[in-house]
């Protein structure tokens, strides 16, 4: 079993919801998805590929039935696929949108708050799922290094327009010129 | 639900797994190949995804009531690019064999024999989801493959060509990426 797949790491936490909140965290993660604003500080964590909230309804899934056992509770499900250490990414969770981790985890049973980080970083322990198999497509490279890359491809296909027909001196001022664009990216 | 950012797509299945198969399935799971021979590598688009066994619900004290599941749940988790049928029917096609023996061992898995309802079956057990955050939303896997060869490319040709003159930059530049 493992959650790490070279710089890639993951995380699956299941927590029980308390009743009367799915409506705030239906409610919560509507302005979430169509107020640009309250995603900003989220994909400004950019250690975060790809990261996601569901709810599980109290009829889980039933195969070929037509629905499970109704469960006592719906339970909120966070997957996320990020980039450093679990510890490092529980840390910033808890420093950079604490008021976020609040208003989402408040809903559950025996979230302690994101500060302190310690009982925080227990809380999460405990409801975390163990991954039986993990792929990333692009295992060596952070989600800092896939943005650059992006600007890099970005840049690049500017500069091969703008340098074509160019020799000697232009061209290397052009090159040099890209140089520039992309040094933070390299 | 929320299940797209840009033209990325999340989906989340969460079948029951068949009573007394759990840990053959974990065993199953466990030794599957990693990175590039994962199963899930021959789902075209799939950026990052996982096969999670949820045998059971925690507890997290008072004043919260008991509440178990009478099944194991199988959890399967990918995010790729979108729209979800192609992905679906990559997912009941070239995976083939690894697909039938996972979900396999659900209750009620049709087998990829019949692929309309394989994908019907992931359809049915699929989780909506609430919100979806994606760090290059717009960006598709051939080009995130592509972008990051590129700058490794790119990084090496820099630190190569540092004080060429201007022919020689230009030469090499031709030499490495073709043009001007």
């Amino acid at each position: 079993m493992s959650n790490v797949e070279g710089k890639a790491r993951a995380i699956t936490v299941l927590s029980p919801v308390r009743p009367g909140w799915p409506l705030w965290l239906h409610g919560l993660f509507f302005a979430g998805t169509h107020l640009t604003f309250s995603l900003k500080k989220l994909q400004q964590l950019s250690f975060i590929h790809y990261a996601r909230w569901a709810i599980v309804e109290r009829r889980w899934p039933g195969g070929d039935r037509p629905r499970g056992k109704r469960q006592r509770y719906r339970y909120l499900l966070f997957e996320s696929n990020f980039n450093g250490s679990w510890d490092e990414y529980i840390d910033a969770f808890s420093e950079v949108v604490p008021t976020r981790i609040r208003l989402i985890w408040g809903s559950s049973y025996g979230f302690p708050g994101p500060l302190p980080v310690e009982p925080f970083k227990a809380y999460i322990r405990k409801n975390e799922l163990p991954i039986d198999h993990y792929y990333s497509a692009y295992p060596a490279a952070t989600t800092t290094e896939v943005i650059s890359a992006l600007e890099v491809a970005r840049a690049f296909e500017s500069f091969i327009a703008r340098s074509r027909g160019l020799a000697g001196a232009d061209f290397k001022r052009s090159y040099e010129d890209f140089l520039f664009e992309v040094q933070h990216h390299l | 639900m929320s299940d797209r950012a840009g033209q990325a797509c999340a989906l989340t299945v969460l079948a029951p797994i068949e009573r007394g198969r759990q840990d053959l399935l974990r065993t199953l799971l466990q030794g599957l190949p990693t990175g590039a021979e994962s199963p899930l590598a021959r789902a075209p688009g799939t950026h990052f995804a996982r096969w999670v066994v949820v045998p059971q619900l925690v507890y997290q004290g008072p004043p919260q009531k008991r509440d178990e599941l009478d099944l194991a749940y199988l959890m399967f988790t990918s995010n790729f690019d979108g729209p979800l049928e192609p992905y679906l029917d990559a997912l009941c096609g070239p995976m083939g064999e690894a697909a039938d023996a996972i979900w396999g061992c659900c209750i009620g898995w049709p087998g990829l024999g019949d692929p309309a309802s394989a994908k019907a079956y992931l359809l049915r057990n699929r989780l909506a989801t609430s919100l979806f955050v994606a760090g290059y939303p717009q960006a598709r896997l051939p080009e995130v493959l592509r972008a990051l060869e590129l700058r490794e490319r790119v990084t090496r040709f820099a630190i190569g060509a540092q004080g060429q003159g201007a022919e020689s930059l230009a030469l090499a530049w031709r030499q490495e990426f073709g043009g001007p």
